[in-house]
């Protein structure tokens, strides 16, 4: 039974899991929506990415991968590679959503991105089934709402800045603030540097297929590594908002 | 097909993607090796990313001019491992490349 009105001290509970979350968020929306009104493509066209792809890397890949003129079918390629975990966040939420109202389902899937996942999933663990509904729908909306304001913040800010400021290499910066912290894992590290190596060396591959090769190969590089050799702990101070991905 | 198309098209799959398991529920089953393949996409596409970015940024530019990208890169992975915090990145990169920028010989 999805009930909203009997079950908003839930739908606030929700948003207030969401709310630390944000603060890993809201910049990176902010980054995506600077890069956006940097790039060639229209800055109404990357802040659509928001609503329309609704996951931070995949938006990144598009509009960098567009702005560098890469073949559009590499593009979503590239897009829908990354987003590919999402199945999994779906599989995993399908059987808590068996039996709710079509409208419901096609609404939660929507707003099943990285952050609403976790907030979700441990509303469905601590709460009922029903109360969890409210749980995960006020989490995902504010999350929702967040991104695209902070998108659209970006975006605003971005068009009007001078050149001289080079906010166009925000974005690398960004990247390899997240990559960095992920080189403790063996797996991913080795991912990181394959992945890396051959988007260098296939710098002048035609319509920017060396990115979408980079990634294929960083990820078949990363599974040569056995799933259960040494990981390093994290670092103390390492943030753990990185799910927003 | 136009950048319009391009963002519509990636929207409409992923949306199939978070819809797909809540339909084919119980109908398909993974293979483990894809949930850890899942886990290495996201590092594997910023690194992909980052590495072109530079280069773009580098490219045309003799070695003193690159100075300003390549110390701001560099700043930027020192206070990640520094700081352990991602936005250190951005924090300590845009002022190198800018201070780096100022002192170089124009």
């Amino acid at each position: 039974m999805i009930s909203l009105r009997a079950d908003r001290r839930d739908v606030a509970a929700g948003a207030r899991a969401m709310a630390p979350w944000l603060a890993g968020v809201v910049p990176f929306g902010l980054v995506i929506g600077v890069s956006a009104a940097q790039a060639t493509v229209p800055t109404l066209a990357g802040w659509l990415t928001g609503p329309l792809i609704y996951a931070g890397s995949a938006q990144v890949a598009t509009i960098g991968m567009l702005d560098a003129r890469a073949a559009p079918v590499v593009v979503v390629a590239a897009a829908l590679i990354i987003n590919i975990r999402l199945i999994f966040y779906s599989a995993t939420m399908a059987r808590h959503w068996r039996g709710t109202p079509w409208w419901w389902r096609l609404v939660a899937a929507y707003l099943l991105i990285d952050p609403s996942f976790a907030v979700g999933l441990d509303g469905y663990r601590r709460l009922g089934r029903d109360r969890a509904h409210a749980y995960y729908l006020g989490g995902a909306v504010l999350l929702w709402v967040s991104w695209l304001a902070a998108i659209g913040a970006g975006a605003t800010a971005g068009a009007g800045l001078p050149t001289w400021l080079h906010l166009e290499f925000v974005l690398p910066l960004f990247l390899i603030g997240e990559a960095v912290p992920k080189l403790a894992n063996p797996a991913q590290r080795r991912a990181i540097f394959a992945a890396a190596t051959v988007a260098l060396l296939a710098l002048s591959a035609p319509l920017q297929l060396g990115i979408a090769l980079a990634i294929a190969v960083g990820i078949t590089a990363g599974l040569t590594v056995r799933p259960d050799a040494p990981v390093h702990p994290p670092h103390p101070l390492q943030r753990t908002t990185e799910v927003r991905r | 097909m136009n950048a319009w198309i391009v963002i519509l098209a990636a929207g409409l799959g992923s949306y199939l993607f978070r819809l797909s398991m809540i339909i084919l529920t119980g109908r398909i089953t993974m293979p483990p090796y894809f949930e850890r393949a899942s886990g290495l996409v996201g590092p594997a596409a910023f690194a992909a990313l980052a590495a072109t970015g530079v280069a773009a940024a580098c490219r045309g530019l003799d070695l003193t001019q690159a100075a300003a990208p390549l110390a701001a890169v560099a700043a930027a992975v020192i206070a990640v491992l520094r700081t352990g915090s991602s936005q250190a990145a951005i924090l300590a990169g845009m002022p190198a490349f800018w201070i780096t920028t100022v002192l170089l010989p124009s």
